[in-house]
């Protein structure tokens, strides 16, 4: 695990996405805890101020502070991408290292219906699924899960079918190994890397997806402080306050980021061969 | 004059820990018609050389020396002048047609734009050109092959493609950079003789990298031998060879396989009962595809075996010889369960139909060590974890703890006890294949098939491997199946022979029989295109 | 291409086509506890529920549903819009063709700046110039398009007051004005796919540029814009094609959302006004036409690379 450490902290991507997602993580953690003010108190003397000493990013149009209100809402923008992209990578990769293992026509037939499945875009599906299962931010995290999940079998069995033909694997096999062992401990640990890699970088996805389904109306209800609901309410008063507008805007745009470089450091980090 | 001079050349590569030495001193010349053959072995320096020649270095590079094409100096020359030269004045050749043709331009296209840019013909002549010269290095129906794109053609059809187009523009100098390494032994002896037809009638100037000894002596009037950026021994070839002054020079002759030098002393009882006896093994690849049946078509299947049977006794070596796709891996993986096949093995009187029956007796007194020890080997666990399996499953501490048994493991083979705490990455090729061959002979086991072990291994790091093998087969009677391409090798150390082609077993011979007593076609045409060893020492 | 290939194809895109189907349907008319419930919501009467679930036959077994809609779709018709009590087919399609519009404006616009970009960073790899761009496009694809729509309407329409914010008109009827209103949701919509393919066609050229064959082309003499245009080009754009049509998918999802944002009557329009009116054939005939675009798209991507690409195997 120090290795690890280490070796991100020799890329600028790996650092910069580790400075940039352990940041937006204790956020999101310890949000409440820190914001200086309740994100959902009403002050109609307050509203529409720009930053201020007391307000530092300002106030919107209920004069709630908008600075309290992101700190709040990282936990759903945030927490919610990354238990989003877990439950589609968990699902997705069951589904992809089975067809993997099964192999023959029973692999070819799991994966032409993923890809029948991928053809309905991700924000399209999310939408139908929310339909089904109604607003909130809750069935908007299942929403991106299930959305997610042919995209993530789709790679981790692309990934498994490129372990399982390596000699390591086939000298597994001529030993006499037995099914469980070749999996987890000669597979696995090489199928994992890869996958976390593309966990990672769909987290991106999942903050942006999140926050358009509130901004759409379709996830988090106001006066939850999710930063896709935030924009979506701050478009009729950009006249009055461009902040309302841009503190979450570049909020969602900064996390979106910093899970795109952690990814993009963690594949380099966790290749064994250099 | 010198075509090419070389004159006390270093070439340093800026590195994050410094600088890296690839080159040191090092001088030499060829003059017209002369072929140098430049040997060494893998982080010699002698791919480096090439590219200073053809100043393709990258921006990390640092020189100093000189090197001159006639009058012309190379170091120092602007961009201008070495674009007049590459491709016009020196040609190359690389290793791998494969990879070094455009796969999306057609073959003609390659060949027609140097002639365009360097002859200056218009782009018909430069197609009509372009034919004669595909026929004249050997294609057939050069006019087709024109218009094919490279994977439409054989390696060594690619080859030709590649060598008319270094020849095209009567260049003054030519670069082979292993040329042969990638193909067949029997296409390889053709390019080759191609090559020494070409070199003669044209009197080009020719640096001829290789690896390989026997394949430099056959067409090399000077060689220079290389190890580690220098120099080590340059001269004519017969002396070099014959009496090499440079304890390297020596080392290297004496690793080189050699037929008549035999390595293994033992023999097999020629009387007791076959330890494994395959009957009829065959092996089908391809699976029946919908749409064929639905149209009606015949399915496609590819036998990788058909009907091969043999016999090894205990304590035999048996050689499998054969080019690529020829069956003898598919075989070795029958034989280990990792592939489904028809036919039977009977091993030590059991009769084994299929998978299913290979039990753990079975998979322990049988092992396989892979080709390629990169991926032989699982690049997450440790060299402990790596030998712990096989004691593991079949139960081999003997009373002892395993971490003193990993340790004798590590013993045999050679390596030191420390090395079961690294992870393969951190070994070099060698050492891991010897790590691999510890996990094999962890079961002490009555077979091992060895899969091509040493392929991927220099020629010295071969030579080392070779010996272990033979030396453990001394200590404790193991049978090898030990199939190689390297027909020279295997006449080293088996006892008998057997040559695959095309999925069947042509011939099985007993090794002192050869070569006079070699009976089938293809056999005699794989002896006669071998590279004549070394005439050096006995 | 082989008879045998395009077959294969075929009925790939048939099953493709059926999957959506079955998957559509299935999400918002049989997985729902109650679809009549879904539809009038909690307060409705058993009444009325009951006479809902007459009327569109819901008490019929699931696979019976689905046929009578299919068979409907296969024949044109797409039922009758709850909301507006037209029928859905005609609106949908002519919303589709207002969509299109925009998608393949965004198509073009992204095709030539990407390449450009992709290109330029690739050979001026590691220069100023490529770390530039890289950083530029690693944020362009970190913006979801609500957020660079809110922004560019901000800067652009409010502050500048250069571009009208939103509405439509048609360009049959005045291409002036009707461009004047596109500019800004085509834009917005085709950041994201700049962003993404400038990266991986630097990426891919990048990898082009480090083979064996480039160079071997460099060291025949070639000049260096004959390697890049004759040799590398056509190696590195022809996985573009397929990436391209992956990314149909952001777009037609983007498409929703400008349309949204832009008051643009598209077909994602109609899907989010179905959505939030709970118009269950309005919604339905939405997403299967929007999911079939999609699939097409795909697959005539896979025939041009096919027939582009020598080395396919047929088959």
């Amino acid at each position: 695990m120090g290795e690890l450490f280490a070796r991100m902290r020799r890329s600028p991507q790996g650092l910069l996405g580790m400075i940039l997602v352990a940041t937006m993580l204790v956020i999101a953690i310890t949000g409440p805890w820190i914001a200086p003010y309740d994100p959902e108190t009403f002050a109609p003397l307050l509203r529409y101020k720009p930053p201020t000493f007391e307000h530092w990013m300002g106030t919107d149009q209920y004069g709630r502070d908008i600075l309290s209100r992101l700190l709040v809402g990282a936990r759903s923008t945030v927490l919610m991408a990354m238990l989003a992209s877990a439950l589609g990578t968990l699902a997705g990769a069951l589904i992809g290292t089975t067809s993997a293992y099964l192999g023959g026509r029973a692999d070819e037939a799991i994966m032409r219906t993923i890809d029948a499945v991928m053809s309905i875009p991700s924000l399209l599906m999310a939408l139908l699924i929310v339909t089904l299962l109604g607003k909130s931010s809750v069935n908007a995290l299942f929403a991106i899960g299930i959305a997610f999940t042919p995209g993530m079998a789709r790679v981790t069995r692309s990934v498994a079918l490129a372990v399982r033909k390596q000699d390591y694997v086939s000298a597994a096999i001529a030993r006499g190994e037995s099914a469980r062992y070749i999996v987890w401990r000669e597979m696995l640990p090489n199928v994992v890397a890869p996958i976390i890699v593309e966990m990672t970088i769909r987290v991106a996805f999942a903050v942006m997806l999140f926050a358009t389904l509130s901004f759409l109306g379709l996830g988090a209800q106001p006066p939850k402080p999710e930063w896709g609901l935030m924009v979506s309410e701050s478009r009729k008063y950009m006249g009055q306050s461009p902040w309302m507008i841009l503190w979450p805007s570049l909020s969602i745009a900064t996390v979106a980021i910093g899970f795109n470089l952690l990814g993009d450091g963690l594949r380099d980090a966790l290749n064994p061969r250099t | 004059m010198s075509i090419l001079s070389v004159d006390d050349y270093s070439l340093d590569y800026a590195v994050p820990a410094g600088l890296r030495r690839a080159l040191d001193g090092v001088s030499l010349h060829i003059d017209r018609g002369e072929v140098l053959g430049l040997v060494g072995e893998s982080g010699s320096g002698k791919t480096s050389l090439a590219w200073a020649i053809m100043r393709y270095l990258p921006e990390s590079a640092k020189e100093s020396g000189r090197i001159a094409l006639g009058s012309q100096p190379l170091t120092g020359a602007t961009p201008g002048e070495i674009a007049a030269i590459r491709g016009k004045r020196i040609g190359m050749v690389f290793q791998d047609p494969g990879t070094s043709l455009n796969p999306t331009l057609t073959l003609g296209a390659q060949l027609s734009e140097v002639l365009v840019l360097h002859r200056g013909l218009a782009k018909k002549e430069a197609e009509t050109e372009g034919e004669a010269l595909l026929a004249r290095v050997g294609l057939r129906n050069p006019a087709a092959m024109m218009r094919r794109y490279p994977h439409e053609a054989s390696g060594g059809e690619k080859q030709r493609v590649v060598i008319a187009t270094a020849f095209a523009c009567q260049p003054e100098l030519i670069l082979f950079d292993e040329p042969t390494t990638a193909l067949d032994v029997i296409t390889a002896r053709q390019i080759l003789d191609l090559f020494a037809e070409l070199q003669e009638e044209t009197h080009v100037a020719s640096l001829y990298i290789s690896h390989d000894l026997a394949v430099v002596s056959a067409i090399a009037n000077r060689v220079a031998v290389i190890h580690r950026g220098h120099i080590v021994e340059t001269g004519p070839i017969g002396d070099v060879f014959a009496r090499p002054r440079d304890s390297y020079t020596k080392m290297l002759l004496e690793a080189v396989p050699r037929p008549g030098h035999r390595i293994v002393a033992t023999q097999p009882d020629a009387q007791s009962a076959p330890l494994l006896a395959a009957d009829r093994i065959g092996v089908t690849y391809g699976r029946k595809s919908f749409v064929s049946s639905l149209l009606g078509r015949a399915q496609e299947r590819f036998a990788g075996n058909r009907e091969v049977s043999l016999t090894i006794r205990p304590g035999e070596i048996l050689g499998i010889v054969g080019e690529s796709g020829s069956g003898k891996s598919t075989l070795a993986k029958a034989l280990t369960g990792l592939n489904p096949f028809t036919g039977e093995i009977r091993f030590g009187g059991r009769a084994i139909a299929n998978l299913r029956a290979m039990d753990e007796a079975y998979r322990r007194d049988v092992q396989i060590i892979f080709q390629n020890p990169d991926s032989s080997l699982n690049p997450r666990q440790r060299v402990r974890e790596i030998l712990s399996r096989p004691l593991a499953l079949y139960g081999e501490t003997k009373g002892g703890k395993t971490r003193d048994v990993i340790a004798g493991l590590l013993e045999q083979v050679r390596l030191p006890a420390e090395f079961a705490d690294r992870f393969p990455h951190q070994l070099s090729g060698g050492e891991k294949q010897r790590v691999a061959i510890a996990r094999a002979f962890a079961s002490n086991p009555k077979l091992v098939i060895c899969d091509e072990i040493t392929s991927s291994l220099d020629v010295s790091v071969q030579a080392a491997v070779i010996a272990l093998l033979v030396e453990l087969q001394r200590i404790h009677g193991t049978s090898y199946l030990f199939i190689t391409h390297d027909l020279n090798l295997v006449r080293q150390i088996a006892h008998r022979i057997a040559v695959m082609y095309r999925g069947a077993l042509v011939e099985l011979i007993d090794v002192s029989r050869l070569p006079e007593g070699a009976v089938n076609g293809y056999t005699r045409e794989l002896l006669a295109a071998v590279p004549a060893p070394l005439s050096a020492r006995a | 291409m082989s008879p045998a290939y395009l077959l294969k194809r075929l009925a790939l895109i048939g099953y493709t086509l059926f999957v959506v189907s079955l998957l559509v349907f299935g999400i918002t008319q049989i997985l729902p506890a109650d679809a009549a419930t879904m539809l009038l919501g909690e307060n409705a009467t058993p009444a009325a529920l009951a006479a809902v679930r007459e009327k569109l036959g819901l008490n019929d077994p699931a696979w019976l549903q689905y046929w009578h809609w299919l068979s409907g779709v296969l024949q044109g018709d797409f039922g009758t819009s709850t909301r507006t009590g037209q029928p859905v087919g005609p609106t949908m399609f002519t919303a589709l063709g207002r969509s299109l519009q925009l998608a393949l404006l965004a198509i073009l616009l992204t095709l030539s700046l990407a390449l450009p970009l992709g290109i330029g960073g690739a050979v001026n790899r590691g220069k100023a110039a490529d770390l530039g761009v890289s950083i530029t496009s690693y944020i362009g694809v970190s913006i979801p398009e609500f957020v660079s729509a809110t922004l560019l309407i901000l800067v652009l329409a409010d502050w500048l007051q250069w571009l009208p914010a939103t509405g439509y008109v048609p360009l049959s009827e005045n291409f002036g004005r009707g461009i004047e209103h596109l500019v800004l949701p085509v834009v917005t919509v085709s950041i994201i796919m700049i962003a993404h393919i400038s990266r991986m066609v630097r990426s891919e050229l990048v990898d082009v540029l480090h083979t064996d064959y480039i160079r071997a082309a460099r060291l025949k003499g070639l000049p260096p814009r004959t390697v890049l245009f004759r040799h590398a080009l056509r190696n590195a754009l022809l996985p573009t094609i397929t990436i391209v049509a992956l990314d149909v998918g952001y777009l037609l999802g983007g498409v929703i959302v400008v349309e949204e944002i832009f008051a643009l009557p598209g077909l994602g329009r109609q899907l989010i006004v179905a959505i939030q009116t709970r118009d269950l054939p309005s919604i339905q005939a939405g997403a299967l036409i929007m999911a079939s675009t999609y699939a097409i798209a795909n697959f005539i991507a896979d025939l041009a690379y096919a027939w582009l690409d020598k080395r396919i195997q047929y088959g």
